[in-house]
């Protein structure tokens, strides 16, 4: 089998749950989906744009701001916080969204506090605080680092020889980063605006209990009220054509944009700072780590020790360790694809193959749900057409749903990394005799290496946290961390499920500061 | 470690963990409280048969049963929602349990007409309000939360949460659809906010002043009273349960059921109905009640402290499968009623 083939049948396998899902739509009666569209889809469609649009905005914040300073001004305390705005990423959208309004509701500490203390100024703080803006908000302290990655890794790659250049035009270092930083680093930010947007687009737990109706919740009234399990379909189709257009409008566009720019030779942190900007940089870069680390976690140990004389220590093992058996197999797969399909298109140059591998990341759009629906689907008309019996929960298909699902966080990374290093370095090695597989070996893998590390520890993290695939496909008695935080937060027990969701930080953030070593190490950032 | 490894390999390849030789049954289930596994470890260790259980959303075990067809491992289908129960067996996913002994000193209202499920539990959806701002005498019924005299006062979380569903679909089952819509639509005026949170969330907005009547599920106010947080404690404590529709003639509370059902298809049919003559047994019921604060099926056995000091009240002996059978009815009038 050629590699051409080889692709092509891999994009095949990721996809084909989805193309069946679109296939099986077809023809199907429509009363509940113009029900739906005439009544609340407009709706829905308008609070998605807003709550997407929210969230961006604070991700922008909240990330590249960060990003920019860290990348390219000295100042004390420097690695410090680039180690720590990673570490928001390692807490789930659900997590941060109940704990904050555990924090900020009536019997919060806050509310609390001045009810005891402050009696006077209490009705300021008794607020309704479940609202689309902080939902989004909160969504952005947990999603920012996506965009923090992606820029951190652009603007050191290409830091200063671009800066010394505008330096010498006069530029100041605002004129710098808007006219020629971000302008350069497009990519780079779209690849993480993208991961952001769909998390945003996918999100159903924390939308649900804010009262927020997103388009995916009008998926899972047609599924869960309504039970009609074709609309929902058809809606999910709908997403996916939207996401699609979007996804091929952008890289289109992109695509017209290539720099094949110089990386970064001479080391960097070229700006550096008075008083008044050193405080405003810390403020900017303690910001987003006190409120999307620091608070939320400090608050999850504190009821970890409020419960731990009920923790059941041996179960907690048994869920860590399928946790992370199920997070790095399926990472591992995911890093192997996304590599390959990058290969493939660098050494090819071919047109289908650029749209095959671009075709798999759109799965990421659809919320868990639904893949692992789609899944059950297929597997049920394959298996009547070949008459076998399929068992749907085992890890082989939970795997297989996790790799559907999070394929686009794996090729995100690779792809920013493989498109930044010109065709000169394939041109070359083929001009020096080597082979496809020595191209790969000694070209790039190592140029690439720091991408294919933090494409693993970007999909493990994602895993880890995983919820409605795993609990629809898992096989009998099968449970992870990520489920059991949930069991307990649905009933409206917070403190109880604690212990499972630190595990699931934990986890995240010791992967997270090994990735920003790494990182660092790759850039030579000191 | 090394043990854990091979078991996962083996469940990796042959898709589930099982011996053959022990005897199993196996639970889709929409219950995942700590009780359940302290049931089925009980049932276990006197039977001797393990419990398989796979807990998810009623309506995703649904279609994995649905999907899954005539090679599904179910046995038995557990649900919080009566309605869910009724769609299974609309589907044609249950079978009849077919043996009358099952049901023996099972409260008669709580049963299935069509013989397909067995109540476990049932809890009520009932008001709670503020001691501060309603006076006993103010409450009376479910209809009458449509009165102008609530507007800007009600509390209740988002319509797409099946309790409510099942609250509605009595409704409309009780009083038909035209009344229901006007009802609705009164009621969603009278909110104090747009509906979000989840029902605990609605008796805290009762205690910061938000609003002063909320709907809600019995047993979280149980859960709030005996939680460990001070706060919370007093949260529960600046609210008092009041049943609806207890006047003469009137046709009390409604209430909804966790059930069981045999799976169409259950391949341990005999194990299937071991446990579910065990779960309604009264030490099962005992156990139920002291650890969910939900009421038990069973008239003999008492409710946990906390629930009786509510004080008892009339159950609405509507046919529980109206619950499934208008759902679709409720939902629309919901949407057009603009409940969110």
């Amino acid at each position: 089998m050629n590699v051409k083939s080889l692709t092509s049948l891999i994009s095949l396998v990721l996809v084909f749950p989805l193309i069946y899902l679109v296939y099986s739509v077809i023809g199907l009666n429509l009363d509940n989906f113009i029900y739906l569209w005439n009544n609340l889809l407009l709706d829905y469609s308008l609070n998605t744009l807003y709550l997407v649009f929210l969230t961006v905005f604070f991700s922008l914040i909240l990330g590249i701001i960060p990003a920019w300073f860290i990348s390219t001004t000295k100042f004390k305390g420097k690695n410090f916080f680039d180690i720590v705005l990673f570490l928001p990423l390692s807490i789930p959208s659900y997590i941060i969204a109940f704990t904050y309004s555990d924090i900020l509701s009536y019997t919060g500490p806050i509310q609390s506090y001045f009810r005891n203390f402050l009696p006077d100024l209490y009705t300021y703080v008794n607020l309704d605080y479940l609202q689309i803006e902080i939902l989004a908000f909160l969504m952005a302290l947990v999603l920012y680092p996506y965009l923090y990655t992606a820029c951190r890794i652009s603007f050191s790659l290409l830091g200063s020889n671009y800066i010394n250049i505008a330096k010498n035009l006069g530029m100041s270092q605002f004129q710098t980063f808007f006219k020629i930083i971000i302008p350069i680093s497009r990519v780079s930010i779209f690849s993480g605006l993208f991961l952001i947007v769909m998390e945003v687009l996918n999100e159903y737990g924390a939308v649900k209990y804010f009262g927020v109706n997103t388009f995916t919740s009008g998926i899972f009234r047609s599924w869960y009220s309504m039970e009609d399990i074709n609309t929902a379909s058809i809606l999910a189709v709908c997403l996916l054509i939207t996401v699609s257009i979007f996804f091929i409008l952008e890289r289109y566009s992109s695509s017209k944009f290539k720099y094949n720019y110089k990386p970064n030779d001479t080391t960097s942190g070229n700006y550096s700072t008075n008083k008044f900007s050193r405080v405003l940089i810390y403020l900017l870069c303690l910001f987003p780590f006190i409120l999307g680390f620091l608070i939320p976690v400090t608050f999850i140990i504190n009821n970890v020790f409020k419960t731990i004389n009920n923790i059941d220590f041996n179960e907690l093992i048994n869920l860590s360790f399928n946790s992370f058996f199920l997070a790095s197999t399926s990472s591992i797969i995911i890093v192997l694809i996304a590599l390959f399909f990058q290969f493939i298109k660098k050494i090819s140059r071919s047109k289908t193959l650029f749209f095959l591998s671009e075709i798999v990341s759109l799965t990421y759009a659809m919320p868990g749900a639904v893949i692992a629906l789609s899944l059950i689907l297929l597997l049920s008309f394959l298996s009547k057409i070949f008459g076998i019996s399929i068992i749907f929960g085992s890890v082989v298909i939970l795997v297989y749903a996790y790799v559907m699902r999070y394929m686009a966080v794996g090729i995100s990374p690779l792809r920013s990394s493989f498109e930044k290093h010109p065709y000169s370095f394939d041109d070359t090695g083929k001009n020096l005799g080597m082979s496809n597989f020595n191209l790969f070996k000694k070209i790039h893998l190592p140029v690439n290496n720091t991408s294919i590390y933090i494409a693993f520890i970007l999909c493990f993290v994602d895993i880890i946290k995983e919820l409605p695939i795993t609990l629809i496909l898992r096989p009998f008695n099968f449970d992870t961390l990520a489920v059991k935080t949930y069991e307990y937060a649905i009933e409206e027990m917070i403190a109880k499920s604690s212990i499972y969701s630190l595990i699931i930080i934990l986890l995240g953030s010791v992967l997270l500061i090994f990735l920003r070593k790494i990182i660092n190490k790759s850039i030579d950032v000191s | 470690m090394m043990k854990k490894i091979l078991s996962l390999f083996a469940i990796f390849m042959i898709g589930c963990a099982e011996n053959q030789t022990q005897q199993v049954v196996n639970i889709y289930s929409q219950r995942h409280y700590d009780v359940d596994q302290i049931q089925y470890d009980n049932f276990e260790k006197s039977t001797g048969i393990k419990v398989n259980v796979i807990k998810s959303n009623a309506d995703e075990l649904i279609q994995r049963m649905e999907n899954e067809g005539d090679n599904s491992p179910a046995d038995l289908f557990i649900t919080v929602d009566v309605g869910k129960l009724w769609q299974a067996s609309n589907m044609g996913l249950l079978q009849k349990y077919q043996d009358e002994s099952l049901t023996d000193g099972i409260t008669e209202s709580l049963l299935d007409k069509n013989g397909f499920w067995i109540p476990v539990t049932y809890r009520s959806r009932i008001l709670v309000h503020s001691n501060e701002r309603v006076q006993k005498g103010e409450l009376s019924t479910y209809e009458d939360l449509a009165n102008d005299k609530w507007k800007g006062r009600l509390l209740v979380r988002s319509s797409s949460n099946s309790y409510n569903q099942a609250l509605l679909s009595s409704l409309v089952a009780n009083l038909g659809d035209e009344a229901t819509k006007s009802w609705t639509k009164a009621v969603v005026s009278n909110f104090a906010r747009d509906p979000k949170g989840n029902d605990r969330d609605q008796v805290k907005a009762i205690a910061s002043g938000q609003g002063d009547v909320a709907i809600v599920n019995s047993y979280y106010i149980g859960l709030l009273l005996s939680s460990e947080n001070e706060e919370e404690i007093n949260a529960g404590k600046s609210v008092s349960i009041f049943f609806p529709n207890q006047g003469e003639g009137q046709r009390g509370s409604h209430i909804n059921v966790s059930g069981i059902a045999l799976a169409k298809n259950s391949p341990n049919k005999s194990n299937a109905l071991k446990l579910i003559r065990y779960l309604t047994t009264d030490e099962a019921q005992e156990t139920y009640v002291n650890n969910t604060y939900e009421y038990s099926v069973k008239p003999n056995i008492e409710p946990n402290k906390i629930v009786s000091d509510w004080g008892s009240f009339n159950k609405d002996t509507l046919d529980l499968n109206m619950l499934g059978i208008k759902r679709n009815a409720a939902i629309r009038i919901f949407d057009s009623a603009g409940w969110k």
